[in-house]
């Protein structure tokens, strides 16, 4: 069987293409890694740097891991999935997966390799528990997401789904986030959020006009930050893959917390309007950028054309 | 204002030695190396499975299980993102959609005569972590030995971990008002069993019974046996390969007479890959069950999604609250 995909090869070369500035900026300057042989979670080095009134600092380019460099997000690591050299962790149930070692693995051409890494993507099983009248609807997203996903076409990934920001700057009374956009793998457009830590309230829902990221509001429990979102459209989807929809009635609740070098973000999702219960992400540890001179570089422009090309529902 | 398309065809045009390169570097490992540390959905067995004359936890089980995971695209590896990672068992949920004709003991049955056949529409949700599956049938009556001329009989058939029950719609008794869940607790047993006798189900609780799996030799074909565990520890399963080191026959047996209902024998063919989206996994086209001698199952597999599709199998409170164990 036969299957065109015309702009699955292209869009593959390309994001290869895009790796190889971070693969020579991680070589030449000791910055983000992007041959990963493993998964697993960067162990925290360092102390915590505290800020003036006492709190852990959050301020740091957080691409560590090459997350969102150049606009091409490891999804690996945040879907829940803990692969080590020789052995396989869901890290939501606890189960091993079988696992072969790397020296002995069979070759793969890149349609192959795609298909596996669709697979990959979504063989966790930290899944959100939809009411049963939306199961179906959340299968035929996914199924189409194609031409489903909200986020395509330059579109803002929104609210937990940008998951953890690329960049924060922390002041006494703000929190400044920033999503380069990812123009190279998967047409979403750039974004940031200024997010308020003073103590203020949130506007009455009903006066808020939905959007993507919602109204953010944050304050200290600990030493860790969270975040408490409301005010959403209802066409974002709230995580990275799965047709995961939700209602203008969302309420996220980001916690984002420090350990040296490392910064671990989880959301929670609340929705009864749609789900049976909470969702929790899976939680997400990004590495601080080393490079102390390390800057966002420009985002590429944002200007979907592959979609008209794309002849089957495979994913990319 | 140079687009994302336009850099790439910019790109392919005049960066293809690099990409090249960039290509060959996931390809630089080598080596022979067959050990490998795994396991499952299926935890720690106790049953003995193999004959003696079998090899035990050798490199010839790692090999052949490596093999058959290979064979219907189970092990699989991604280097998206400059990761170069090892290969690992991608499969958890699937959904299959089939034709065919399924038995049942009927009113009259009797020892020593077929049972009654019905024309079935077949659609199972599975997935293995946690293990569960939902099986929704519609059945007609047919063939000789039906009386004709009865309603089709809908029923959804669902198991998860060591819950059993039975929907009257999907998803039924996790909304009050929302259709019944009926606990089924008898039933764990052998509808888990048929989670774990499909192909993907049979590498994986064969890797997760570690160095009680044995690899063997009939009539020229490469057998793979290992007990399965849990629910299931009594039962002992043998797993046939065919030319294509895909798992063309499975053979459970138990000791345990009070048990016949899990002594199958189920014959898988056509291998293909029968998704609409494209995933390289293969699944058997043709499915051929028996069930303590009797056939319970002849289906011709329509369509099936590997792609790890959105599968969730909610216990609805009922039937934790009727479920002692």
């Amino acid at each position: 069987m036969t299957r065109l995909f015309l702009a699955g090869r292209s869009i593959v070369t390309a994001a290869l293409l895009c790796l190889l500035p971070a693969v020579i900026f991680a070589q030449n300057n000791g910055g983000p890694r992007m041959d990963h042989e493993n998964t697993l979670p960067p162990t925290p080095v360092g102390a915590t740097p505290i800020a003036p009134d006492g709190h852990p600092d959050l301020t740091g380019l957080w691409n560590g891991l090459a997350d969102n460099l150049l606009g091409v997000p490891n999804q690996m690591h945040n879907v829940g999935i803990e692969v080590g050299k020789d052995t396989t962790r869901d890290i939501h149930s606890g189960v091993q997966i079988a696992t072969w070692p790397l020296q002995n693995r069979q070759r793969q051409n890149n349609e192959q390799n795609e298909r596996a890494a669709t697979l990959l993507r979504r063989m966790g099983s930290n899944r959100p528990i939809y009411k049963p009248q939306y199961w179906q609807r959340v299968k035929d997203f996914d199924a189409n997401s194609n031409e489903e996903d909200p986020s395509n076409n330059c579109m803002p990934a929104g609210v937990p789904r940008m998951g953890v920001p690329s960049y924060i700057a922390q002041t006494p009374t703000y929190l400044i986030f920033i999503y380069p956009g990812q123009g190279g793998l998967i047409a979403t457009a750039t974004s940031y959020r200024m997010i308020p830590t003073d103590g203020r309230k949130h506007t009455d829902l009903e006066e808020l006009d939905g959007t993507w990221n919602g109204e953010s509001i944050g304050h200290w429990e600990g030493d860790t930050m969270v975040i408490d979102s409301i005010g959403f459209n209802s066409t974002s989807w709230f995580d990275q893959l799965g047709g995961y929809f939700h209602s203008e009635n969302m309420h996220v609740i980001e916690r984002l917390r420090r350990d040296g070098n490392t910064l671990t973000w989880t959301a929670t999702v609340e929705d009864p309007d749609v789900l049976l219960e909470p969702w929790t992400t899976t939680p997400r540890v990004a590495l601080l950028n080393p490079d102390p001179k390390a800057i966002l570089p420009e985002a590429l422009p944002c200007s979907e054309r592959d979609f008209a090309h794309v002849v089957t529902k495979e994913h990319h | 204002m140079l687009t994302r398309t336009g850099l790439t065809r910019l790109l392919v045009k005049s960066g293809l030695i690099i990409a090249a390169l960039v290509g060959l570097s996931f390809l630089a490992a080598g080596g022979q190396s067959n050990n490998f540390k795994s396991s499952a959905g299926a935890k720690t067995a106790s049953a003995e499975a193999a004959d003696d004359t079998a090899k035990s936890n050798s490199p010839e089980v790692s090999k052949t299980l490596k093999t058959a995971a290979e064979a219907v695209g189970l092990a699989r590896w991604s280097g998206v993102g400059g990761q170069r990672l090892p290969e690992v068992d991608v499969i958890n949920t699937m959904e299959i959609w089939g034709a065919g004709t399924t038995y049942s003991p009927g009113p009259s049955s009797k020892p020593g005569e077929p049972w009654q056949a019905f024309k079935t529409e077949y659609h199972a949700a599975l997935g293995y972590n946690p293990p569960a599956m939902r099986v929704e049938m519609t059945r007609t009556t047919s063939g000789a030995s039906a009386p004709g001329g009865a309603a089709p009989q809908h029923t959804i058939e669902t198991v998860r971990d060591t819950y059993a029950w039975d929907e009257s719609e999907i998803g039924a008794g996790l909304i009050p008002g929302k259709g019944t869940a009926t606990p089924a607790p008898a039933a764990v047993s052998n509808r888990l069993l048929q989670l774990w006798i499909l192909p993907y189900g049979v590498i994986k609780a064969a890797v997760a019974a570690g160095d009680k799996t044995r690899i063997s030799t009939e009539n020229g074909a490469t057998v793979i046996s290992f007990p399965l565990s849990g629910l299931l520890a009594e039962v002992a399963v043998k797993a046939t390969l065919d030319a294509q080191n895909e798992i063309a026959k499975v053979e459970t047996r138990t000791d345990n007479p009070a048990h016949a209902d899990l002594m199958t024998e189920t014959e898988y063919s056509d291998y293909a890959d029968h998704g609409e989206i494209a995933t390289d996994v293969k699944s058997p086209g043709h499915i051929v069950r028996k069930q303590n001698g009797h056939p319970v199952l002849d289906l011709r597999v329509k369509m099936l999604d590997a792609n790890n599709p959105y599968l969730v199998f909610p216990v609805p409170e009922n039937v934790k609250k009727a479920t002692t164990r």
